[in-house]
């Protein structure tokens, strides 16, 4: 399911070295057979605090489409949420915005 | 038909018989005979990007296996209770999820759409749609 690149690290770090712990990362969450509907929408609402609608927005993109980014920040905050959803047994990534 | 969970003051209240329950007592051993379930449980954050995934590793510790320990483990503690907490509810959760994605694997079930393709009668696909109804039941009772 892990099909995503991430971007390459430059060459030259004292250019970005100063950012890099800034730039916000994006979580994703992937696709699965097995986790139900209803469950991943609770999960996405029990964690993120996303209304409903919005939890079910998510959920459907990631039926539909494979993945959907869920939430996104610094990469401690975005390690945290990744954390929580595999504690849920949901597939949850990583990638820089 | 009873539902097998309801709102209760202060919990959700569970009506499940003695087999059934059984069952439930059951899905530590699933959980834990499954292994990593092929990589299914072996859980990345920088699929490619080893060294971040390092300093996640470093991070993080083996927290994720001792929360799903710590699941099954309230779970098993509260396996006869007539009431669970919300803390308890949402361990049933997870445990009965980690049950469902370790009985999927050992149906080789890789993709959606397995709910029409395959024998309801198979005990163990039985089993796991069996705890999906429990999942999803659980889950209506906690939103």
């Amino acid at each position: 399911m892990s099909t995503t690149t991430a971007p390459q690290r430059t060459d030259h770090p004292s250019a970005d070295t100063d950012h890099e712990s800034d730039r916000p990362w994006q979580v994703i969450v992937w696709n699965d057979p097995v986790n139900l509907m209803s469950y991943v929408v609770w999960v996405l609402r029990k964690l993120f605090g996303h209304p409903v609608e919005e939890a079910t927005r998510l959920m459907l993109q990631v039926h539909n489409e494979g993945r959907a980014v869920v939430s996104n920040g610094p990469l401690e905050k975005a390690e945290h949420d990744c954390h929580r959803l595999h504690h849920h047994g949901l597939w949850a990534t990583l990638e820089r915005t | 038909m009873k539902e097998p969970f309801s709102q209760t003051g202060g919990g959700v209240a569970v009506r499940l018989g003695a087999d059934e329950r059984q069952v439930l007592r059951g899905l530590t051993e699933v959980i834990e005979a499954a292994g990593d379930a092929d990589g299914r449980f072996a859980y990345t954050a920088h699929p490619d990007d080893a060294d971040a995934e390092h300093g996640y590793r470093a991070l993080l510790g083996d927290s994720l296996d001792t929360a799903r320990g710590e699941d099954r483990a309230t779970m098993t503690a509260t396996l006869d209770a007539k009431v669970l907490d919300e803390e308890a509810a949402m361990a049933w959760m997870r445990v009965i999820g980690d049950a469902r994605i370790a009985l999927a694997h050992r149906l080789g079930i890789e993709d959606d759409g397995w709910e029409e393709a395959r024998d309801p009668t198979d005990p163990e696909t039985a089993l796991l749609m069996y705890l999906g109804y429990l999942q999803d039941t659980l889950v209506r009772v906690l939103t």
